[in-house]
């Protein structure tokens, strides 16, 4: 049998049941804009009734918990995503510089330098005698190494601004994982005593995902709301509520920062991220560049020295080296480029010995159509390597995209699970006041009840 | 029931409006630079095949300038040999006046001083040089190729070699400068100072005169053999320097049509992207400003 005091105790519960919705709700609403927030939702159950004289009575409603509606499976595309196009904004920041360096487009490529010098040799090709030409020709054959050395010293210095930035990630990256792993801790012991931990869960989403954006993370679900980080490779990052920090050390031969994990070294394992980006331009694809720069130049130096060699200069000597000759293997050339010949006549234009032979003048100008640059001329290399540039950073620009236009969708998906629409909390608002008000209406009304059952005998004197 | 939608639609209207600036700054500096190509990465095969285009450009530039200089070179040669055929006819008519048997020896001991004298003349022109080299030394360019030497049967002696040079006046394409000095003037089948030199000695004495005058005949017609070389050569820088003008033309056609932009799409493109800015802006602020059911609540 029903009582009114347990009818108003039903009340009451009614009213601290939609005072949590409508604190939920403002709460909803308030993070509205908050990066990361999932909205949150309450569950309203009925009480468990009681029994009394063989009937069930409701006992009312109870908020019996409150969930944040949020998608673990997004969240990991997310973090993809964002790993990639971390990866190419970075691979980017410092190839856009890179193609520069050769930007044939506005005229001012090593092709230009290029084309000057063998020019200069035509000119004295027509003219062996003259000093004016052959002064021409060693300042063409100086600009040329100069352009060779300042490319070759951008890229270095290009090299250099990855190497920072990789120590940089590394250090971001160790500034999230203890972060990280005390979520880890303080949401297993949430979940354990059944607390609503999605503000918590919120927090290291965001951390995870701009921990993605630093590094290749693989993310295990480890239980009782605990995850896993590690390196795709595998190297450990987050287990449980211990973080692993990343170090860095200059490798012996480059100088570079190489990064080990619990003392090993797993740079070359590292594959996506800021970080996976900084290494590929720094380790991959800047010394591949060098590498066919080295070649080009030490291909046209050892060439130039061996035909100089052969000839007579303009005093009837035997020519010498034409550009100092480039080290062992090539490694370098471009940096170190420079002409041996610092006085004009000894230029060795003549093959014969006779000063107005310009025979060797003329083997020197068909080494621009000899394949001395493994197999191809010095232009058909250089411009395979401009196509390379232009191609590497074209093609990560349209993964770049992909990435951001990925991002954006997935963005949206979440958006639907998890984002707060005012619109929807504004009519949860209106539900949840009718709610209290009705249950505030009904316990005044039994509680006025409640008073005529107390007078009523006192009245009736 | 309707699927949730993402409730925050800001990134999606602000990422429209990026792009479409993003069109308008494409636009905005292929306008600027006139280029549809301004980095490697907007067209890579374009931009290698520019770094051809450009180095056949400039290949082109010096093998003009080459043209140039061979041409004076050639002119100077070409009327250094008129002026020695010149001497050559004045030669012939002299010698056919010193073979009249009518002639006293003083005569023609008198003609036979002019006959010097244009052995002298022949002499200058033999050693004409141009921009500070001698023109017929062979590669011997900086000796002087012709010295008198009465040793000689010819009187002269000749210093140069036989060395001839060869330059590059275009792709793949090189022409022979030079013709060695002794090939022109002292050429076994017609020797000119030899037979200038005879002519003399045969009026001086009064005998063999005919034969001496058959001599500068066959010297004469060498003379004007080797005199063909350069006004071919001529002839060939001119045809070249034609060649490598329309080739420059052609070169910078293909230029334009790898990275040139073109301007009245990329005009049409800018006008098309601000309309697009403008209405995706306004849209934007049309859709922020839409009112929630928050604004009924009273």
């Amino acid at each position: 049998m029903g009582t009114l005091s347990s009818a108003l105790n039903i009340a009451v519960q009614a009213m601290l049941a939609n005072e949590t919705a409508l604190d939920v709700t403002s709460n909803n609403i308030s993070n509205a804009n908050t990066p990361g927030y999932s909205r949150q939702r309450v569950n309203f159950v009925e009480a468990p009734p009681v029994e009394y004289g063989g009937q069930l009575y409701g006992t009312g409603v109870q908020a019996s918990q409150i969930v944040s509606l949020r998608s673990g499976v997004l969240q990991l595309l997310l973090n993809r995503d964002t790993q990639q196009q971390s990866q190419y904004d970075a691979f980017l920041t410092t190839m856009q510089q890179v193609q520069t360096l050769f930007n044939e487009t506005s005229g001012n490529g090593l092709q230009s330098s290029i084309t000057a010098f063998f020019n200069s040799l035509q000119q004295l090709s027509s003219n062996p005698t003259s000093m004016t030409d052959r002064q021409a020709v060693l300042t063409a054959a100086q600009n040329l190494a100069q352009n060779f050395n300042s490319i070759s010293a951008n890229l270095t210095s290009l090299q250099q601004n990855a190497d920072t930035s990789v120590t940089q990630s590394v250090n971001q990256i160790n500034d999230l994982t203890p972060q990280i792993a005390e979520l880890n801790g303080e949401i297993s012991g949430a979940v354990s005593t059944g607390q609503n931990a999605g503000s918590l869960m919120d927090q290291r989403d965001q951390l995870i995902n701009q921990l993605s954006g630093l590094v290749d993370v693989s993310e295990i679900d480890a239980g009782n709301g605990n995850v896993t980080l590690t390196t795709s490779a595998g190297a450990p990052l987050v287990v449980g509520n211990q973080s692993y920090q990343l170090t860095t050390q200059p490798d012996t031969a480059t100088g570079f920062q190489h990064i080990y994990s619990l003392g090993s070294d797993i740079t070359s394992t590292i594959s996506g991220g800021a970080l996976g980006g900084a290494l590929q331009v720094r380790d991959s694809t800047i010394p591949s560049v060098q590498s066919s720069l080295d070649s080009l130049a030490s291909s046209l130096e050892n060439s130039f020295n061996t035909i100089n060699q052969a000839g007579f200069d303009l005093n009837g000597n035997p020519g010498g080296d034409f550009f100092v000759p480039p080290p062992a293997g090539g490694v370098g050339a471009a940096a170190k480029m420079s002409v041996a010949i610092t006085d004009p006549s000894q230029i060795a234009a003549s093959q014969d010995g006779s000063v107005g032979d310009n025979s060797n003048v003329n083997a020197m100008l068909a080494i621009q159509n000899q394949g001395i640059v493994s197999g191809q001329t010095p232009l058909d290399a250089y411009s395979n390597l401009v196509f390379q540039i232009g191609n590497d950073v074209a093609s990560a620009q349209s993964e770049q995209q992909g990435a951001q236009a990925s991002i954006q969708q997935v963005q949206n998906q979440i958006g639907s699970i998890s984002g707060v629409s005012i619109n929807e909390e504004a009519a949860n608002l209106i539900q949840y006041q009718q709610a209290y008000q009705a249950a505030a209406q009904a316990a005044a009304v039994i509680s006025s009840l409640t008073q005529t059952a107390i007078t009523m005998f006192s009245s009736s004197h | 029931m309707s699927i949730r939608v993402n409730p925050n639609i800001l990134p999606d209207l602000v990422s429209s409006i990026e792009q479409v600036q993003q069109e308008a700054q494409t636009a905005t500096q292929e306008l600027a630079t006139g280029r549809s190509i301004n980095n490697l990465s907007d067209n890579p095969a374009a931009a290698a095949a520019l770094v051809g285009n450009d180095a056949l450009t400039g290949e082109n530039d010096q093998y003009l300038t080459n043209l140039t200089d061979l041409q004076g070179k050639f002119q100077a040669a070409d009327s250094a040999l008129n002026n020695a055929v010149q001497l050559m006819t004045t030669a012939i008519s002299v010698g056919t006046e010193g073979a009249n048997g009518t002639l006293s020896a003083a005569d023609r001991q008198a003609i036979a001083q002019q006959v010097q004298g244009l052995q002298q003349q022949m002499l200058a022109l033999a050693n004409t040089s141009y921009e500070g080299t001698y023109i017929f030394a062979g590669t011997n360019v900086t000796t002087q190729p012709f010295v008198q030497n009465s040793v000689s049967s010819s009187g002269v002696q000749y210093n140069g070699n036989d060395g001839v040079t060869t330059v590059q006046i275009g792709e793949g394409q090189s022409m022979q400068t030079n013709v060695g000095g002794d090939q022109i003037f002292t050429n076994a089948n017609g020797n000119v100072f030899k037979a200038i030199n005879d002519l003399a000695n045969a009026l001086n004495s009064g005998t063999g005169i005919d034969a001496a005058n058959t001599e500068v005949q066959q010297a004469f017609s060498q003379l004007t053999t080797q005199r063909v070389f350069y006004g071919n050569a001529l002839d060939r820088v001119q045809n070249s320097q034609s060649y490598l003008n329309q080739e420059q033309v052609n070169l910078s056609t293909q230029q334009n049509q790898l990275v040139g932009a073109n301007m009245t799409q990329v005009i049409a493109n800018e006008s098309q992207a601000q309309v697009a800015e403008q209405a995706a802006v306004s849209a934007t602020a049309q859709i922020l400003s839409l009112p929630t059911l928050l604004n009924y609540i009273k």
